[in-house]
């Protein structure tokens, strides 16, 4: 009897189970495909994102660096205390981990050399309008 | 409740207008008043009366959102939602706009002079606290530009004897910050309100520090420096600020202003209630966890929102309050004998 009713169940099994069979091969599918779309759309959020950081932290060196050029020779008071803001600037340029993304303080140290900047920026009494590209104003 | 604070004059101050912020000079002989009329005036006492002397205009774009005196009393800086400051010098006969700092991104919301006078603080909606150097020809340089708030920063205060900076928050936070190899760091976060902090007083020696908050409360916190006997831990070379009195159930909305007197030691808020309300610490209250008692409460002392209360520096007892209703009041507040005669 108990045989019997296992074999019945056999048979009939693929037929009952199909519906909860298909469903969860297609999840399956359906998630490998999403997963691998997934990396591919983060991948280039992240190149975006990545050379948004970039370009906005070398944009401070190459203004840091420029400035410095044109007031190093000044060796009075006022202009030393500009040299030194922007030396602090470009170290923290510098120290800048471009090369590792899960660096875990890489928000705070970026949002520390937004505020360095703007205290040059005032030091040196300018307002840069940020534009490295045509069609989008950077928004920093 | 025996009624311990009188109303000794009421100014139409700002007209039309919301009156926001009122500081008194370091002398106590002035008052400055600011508000949605984009005018700051200073107003001095003739016999019993209070009248305006002077009405500083054409400073800002908008409204002044809070003024500050040097501790010389020769300067006065006021703030405004115009994004500037403008730093005001008193000479014979008025006030002239000597400079007008700019950095802000958006609203200036506070100013506060260190007591050196060498230093000014002023933080914004742009969420950052500006810490400025002056020099002997009335030269301002910013010295740092402080992003340690994750949101809109409403209070900037000096301690009133170090170069101690506190800042409060409309992401619920004070923060506490020093100089640090030429560069000011914030070192501490002091953490408890559940809603904005909109003010911070020190008490007269800079020990404790007053918070009032869109939560409804008040708290009280004390500094606990390295090696205290009651075994605080402090984080390395820094002291640490404990919270040590919450008073709650006293308002009913938002207290948007603190002032610790430090002649009297009473504490004054200014609330949305309309209402004026005066604590002071019980005698005998234990030092570590003090207890503090509602000893004057003036339920209906503006026709709206109490914006701001100072107490006199000089003149103990004298109290300045103003209101979105455009008014400023002047309140005398008569204070406990020490004796304890008060039957």
């Amino acid at each position: 009897m108990a045989a019997m009713r296992r074999s019945g169940g056999d048979l009939f099994d693929p037929i009952l189970l199909a519906d909860k069979r298909f469903h969860g091969e297609g999840y399956q599918e359906g998630y490998n495909e999403g997963g691998h779309s997934g990396v591919i759309e983060g991948r280039r959020f992240g190149s975006i994102n990545g050379a948004k950081i970039g370009s906005e932290v070398a944009f401070y060196s190459g203004f840091a660096f420029t400035w410095k050029c044109i007031l190093q020779n000044n060796t009075d008071a006022k202009s030393s205390k500009k040299l030194k803001t922007l030396d602090s600037l470009l170290g923290m340029v510098g120290s800048f981990p471009y090369e590792d993304p899960t660096y875990d303080k890489l928000q705070e140290d970026l949002d520390k050399i937004r505020s360095k900047f703007k205290q040059v920026c005032s030091l040196l009494n300018v307002q840069p309008a940020f534009q490295n590209s045509p069609q989008a104003g950077m928004s920093f | 409740m025996k009624q311990r604070l009188k109303l000794e004059g009421r100014l139409a101050g700002h007209p039309d207008s919301r009156a926001w912020f009122t500081a008194w000079s370091p002398a106590g002989s002035l008052l400055a008043s600011c508000g949605g009329d984009r005018a700051v005036r200073v107003w001095a006492s003739e016999g019993t009366e209070w009248v305006c002397k002077w009405v500083l205009e054409d400073g800002h774009q908008r409204t002044v959102r809070k003024v500050a005196w040097s501790p010389c009393g020769n300067y006065l800086a006021s703030v405004s939602f115009d994004a500037t400051t403008c730093i005001w010098r008193k000479q014979d006969g008025g006030f002239e706009c000597i400079t007008t700092l700019e950095g802000h991104e958006n609203e200036v919301k506070s100013v506060a002079w260190a007591p050196s006078g060498n230093l000014l603080a002023t933080c914004s909606r742009d969420k950052s606290v500006w810490v400025w150097e002056v020099d002997e020809e009335d030269e301002y340089e910013c010295v740092s530009v402080l992003n340690a708030h994750t949101q809109d920063v409403k209070h900037v205060i000096w301690h009133p004897n170090g170069e101690l900076l506190v800042s409060g928050s409309y992401d619920n936070s004070i923060k506490l910050y020093k100089e640090e190899d030429d560069d000011w760091v914030c070192f501490d976060t002091l953490e408890g309100h559940e809603s904005t902090v909109w003010s911070i007083a020190f008490d007269q020696n800079g020990d404790r520090l007053a918070s009032c908050s869109d939560d409804k409360t008040l708290k009280i916190w004390k500094e606990y420096k390295p090696g205290n006997e009651q075994g605080v831990m402090c984080n390395g070379s820094n002291s640490c600020w404990k919270c040590i009195c919450t008073l709650s159930g006293y308002h009913t909305r938002t207290v948007y202003d603190v002032s610790w007197c430090p002649n009297t030691g009473a504490i004054a808020t200014a609330c949305g209630d309309d209402a004026i309300r005066v604590f002071e610490e019980d005698p005998n209250s234990d030092p570590h966890q003090p207890t503090f008692s509602l000893v004057a409460h003036v339920p209906k002392a503006h026709a709206q929102d109490v914006n701001c209360v100072a107490w006199n520096p000089k003149q103990p007892g004298l109290l300045a309050s103003c209101s979105d209703d455009g008014d400023i009041a002047i309140w005398r507040y008569e204070a406990e004998l020490a004796t304890g005669c008060s039957t």
